[in-house]
C-alpha cells in the first residue's frame, strides 16, 4: 500500500501548511479588526467610535501581512496555470519554470 | 460527413455541457458563504465568482492533455490515445469518452436534484473509468498505479476524498476559534463589516483556483477527442477555440448559480456569520492551493464542505446539521460508482446499437433524463430569491423548501 503511506505524507503537508495559511492569516486578520475596536467594548455603541491612531497602524500591518498572503496565493495559481512555479528566493518571489 | 465527425461534435457539445454541470455544481464551494452571510448579495456573488473562473480558466496555459491518465489506460504518457482505438477512425474511443461525460453529468445533475454537493471531478473519474471498464474490461482501468507516486482510482481520488474533508475541517474550526478567541468584546461594528471583506476575499480565492482547475478537464478531454479523430495532433497544446469555449461554458454555469447547492452549503450544514464564513473560505483557500502545489490532487467540493463544517464545530454553541451531513457523505461515497454505472450502462447501449446510431441513442438518454431531472426540480425550485430562506427542514421537518416559499416570502 504505497499509495496509503504517500497519501498520508501529503495529507500532512498539506496539513501544515494549510493551519499555517488557512487558519493563520484569518487569525492576524482577526487581530487586525481587534485593533480598530482598542477602546470599545462589545455592548457600546460603537458608531461614533474613531480607532486609535496607534492601533491604526498595527490594524493596518496585519491587513498588510494578510493582503500580501492573497497576493503570493493569486501567484501560485497563475504560476500553476502558467507551468510555472513561484518560488521566494530569501523573500522576493519569482516565477521559476517548472 | 464521416460519422466519426458527427460523434466527435456530439462528444465536444457534451463535454461542454459537463463543464457547464461542473460550473453550478460548484459556485457554492466558493461563493454559499458570503450568499449566507449577506456579505454579497446572491446574483453579485455569482457574477463574481463566474468572472473569476473564467479568468482562471484562461489562466491555465499548461493544459495537462493527459487528464484521463490518473484513472484509466486510453492514452499513452505524451497524451497520444491508445493506437487499436483509433483503428475504426477513432469511434471506439468516442464512444468511451462519450459515455463517460454522460455518466458524470447525470450523476452531476441528480446530486444537484437532491441539492447535494458532490464532487464533480470524481463525477468525471467514476463515468470515464465505468465506461473504460465496459469497453475494455477491468484492466482498462488504472487502480493503483506503479507505486512511485499517488496515482491511480485510489492514490488520486479515493484517498484523497478521505482525508481533505478531515484536513478542511481541521483547519476551519482552529481558525474560526481563534478568530472567535481573538474577536471576543470586539464592537459589532468593526467585526461584521470587517470580515466581509475577508470573506469576499477568501471566496474569490477559491473561485479563481477553481477556475484554473477545472476548466482545463474538460480542455483535456475535448482535445483528446480531437486528437482520437485526427482533427488535432499537437500534444503539446489545446486548440485556442477549446480553450475559449470550455472557459465561457464553466463561467456560464458558475453564473446559472447551483442555488440547491448554495443553499444546502451556506444554510443546511451550520448557520453562518461572518467571521466563521472568513475562516472557512480561507481554509479552502489554503489547502486548495497547498495541496495543488504539493502535487496533491483534491477535490474543492471535499475541501470546500469540510470547511465550513470545520467552522461549525470551531465556534461553541454552533448547531451542526449532521443529518445533512451523513447525506452529503453518502453521496461522496458512491459518486465515484454511481457515475461508473451510468457510464458503463450507457457504453453498454450505445455499442449495441453501434457506429453514429450508437452515439445519438446515448446522447439522448442523457437528453432525456436531464429534461426529466429538470422538471422534477422545478417542484422544489431554489434560486436566488429564496436561497437565503430559513432551513425549514429544522422547523418541520420537512424537506427544503416546500413550494410557493418564494410566492410568500420573497416577492
Amino acid at each position: 500500500m504505497n499509495n496509503l503511506w504517500l497519501a498520508l505524507q501529503g495529507a500532512w503537508n498539506v496539513l501544515w501548511v494549510g493551519l499555517l495559511l488557512g487558519a493563520g492569516l484569518p487569525a492576524i486578520f482577526a487581530l487586525g479588526i481587534r485593533a480598530l475596536s482598542y477602546g470599545v467594548g462589545g455592548d457600546a455603541d460603537a458608531t461614533l467610535h474613531e480607532p486609535h491612531p496607534a492601533a491604526k497602524v498595527v490594524a493596518f500591518f496585519c491587513f498588510g501581512v494578510v493582503v500580501l498572503a492573497i497576493a503570493a496565493g493569486i501567484g501560485v495559481i497563475v504560476a500553476h496555470g502558467l507551468g510555472a512555479k513561484l518560488v521566494f528566493d530569501g523573500i522576493v518571489p519569482a516565477f521559476v519554470p517548472k | 460527413m464521416p460519422p466519426e465527425l458527427i460523434v466527435l461534435a456530439l462528444v465536444v457539445v457534451v463535454a461542454l455541457v459537463f463543464d457547464f454541470t461542473n460550473g453550478f455544481h460548484d459556485t457554492g464551494n466558493a461563493m454559499a458563504t458570503s450568499i449566507a452571510t449577506g456579505a454579497l448579495r446572491p446574483k453579485t456573488a455569482v457574477a463574481l465568482s463566474a468572472v473569476l473562473n473564467l479568468v482562471g480558466a484562461f489562466l491555465s496555459v499548461e493544459v495537462a492533455l493527459t487528464v484521463t491518465n490518473a484513472v484509466v489506460n486510453i492514452q499513452d504518457k505524451t497524451g497520444a490515445p491508445r493506437p487499436e482505438l483509433i483503428a475504426d477512425g477513432g469511434l471506439s474511443l468516442l464512444l468511451i469518452i462519450l459515455s463517460g461525460l454522460v455518466g458524470a453529468i447525470v450523476w452531476n445533475l441528480l446530486t444537484w436534484l437532491f441539492s447535494l454537493p458532490s464532487s464533480s471531478s470524481h463525477a468525471l473519474f467514476g463515468g470515464l473509468v465505468g465506461a473504460t471498464m465496459a469497453g475494455l474490461g477491468v484492466e482498462g482501468v488504472k487502480w493503483v498505479g506503479d507505486g512511485t507516486k499517488l496515482d491511480g482510482v485510489i492514490g488520486k481520488v479515493v484517498l484523497p476524498a478521505l482525508m481533505s474533508p478531515v484536513i478542511a475541517v481541521v483547519i476551519a474550526a482552529v481558525g474560526t476559534s481563534l478568530i472567535f478567541r481573538i474577536t471576543r468584546g470586539v464592537a459589532e461594528k468593526y467585526r461584521e463589516s470587517g470580515f466581509r471583506w475577508g470573506q469576499i476575499g477568501s471566496a474569490s480565492l477559491v473561485s479563481l483556483a477553481h477556475g484554473t482547475n477545472d476548466a482545463q478537464k474538460t480542455m483535456g478531454v475535448i482535445t483528446l477527442a480531437l486528437i482520437a479523430t485526427g482533427s488535432w495532433t499537437d500534444l503539446e497544446s489545446v486548440p485556442f477555440w477549446v480553450k475559449v469555449a470550455c472557459a465561457v461554458a464553466i463561467a456560464l454555469g458558475t453564473y446559472l448559480g447551483g442555488w440547491r447547492i448554495i443553499r444546502t452549503l451556506g444554510k443546511g450544514l451550520v448557520e453562518i456569520a461572518s467571521p466563521q464564513g472568513m475562516a472557512a473560505e480561507s481554509s479552502s483557500a489554503a489547502v486548495i492551493l497547498a495541496s495543488s502545489h504539493l502535487g496533491f490532487a483534491l477535490s474543492t467540493t471535499h475541501v470546500a464542505t469540510g470547511s465550513i463544517l470545520g467552522t461549525g464545530l470551531g465556534k461553541k454553541d454552533a448547531t451542526v446539521n449532521w443529518r445533512i451531513a451523513g447525506r452529503m457523505l453518502l453521496a461522496w461515497l458512491i459518486t465515484l460508482p454511481a457515475a461508473g454505472t451510468v457510464g458503463a450502462i450507457v457504453w453498454f447501449v450505445g455499442h449495441s446499437v453501434g457506429g453514429l446510431a450508437g452515439a445519438l441513442v446515448v446522447t439522448a438518454i442523457l437528453v432525456a433524463s436531464a429534461a426529466w431531472m429538470y422538471l422534477r426540480s422545478l417542484r422544489t425550485a431554489v434560486d436566488h430569491r429564496n436561497v437565503n430562506d430559513d432551513w425549514v427542514e429544522q422547523v418541520t421537518d420537512r424537506p427544503v423548501p416546500h413550494h410557493g416559499v418564494r410566492e410568500e416570502t420573497k416577492a
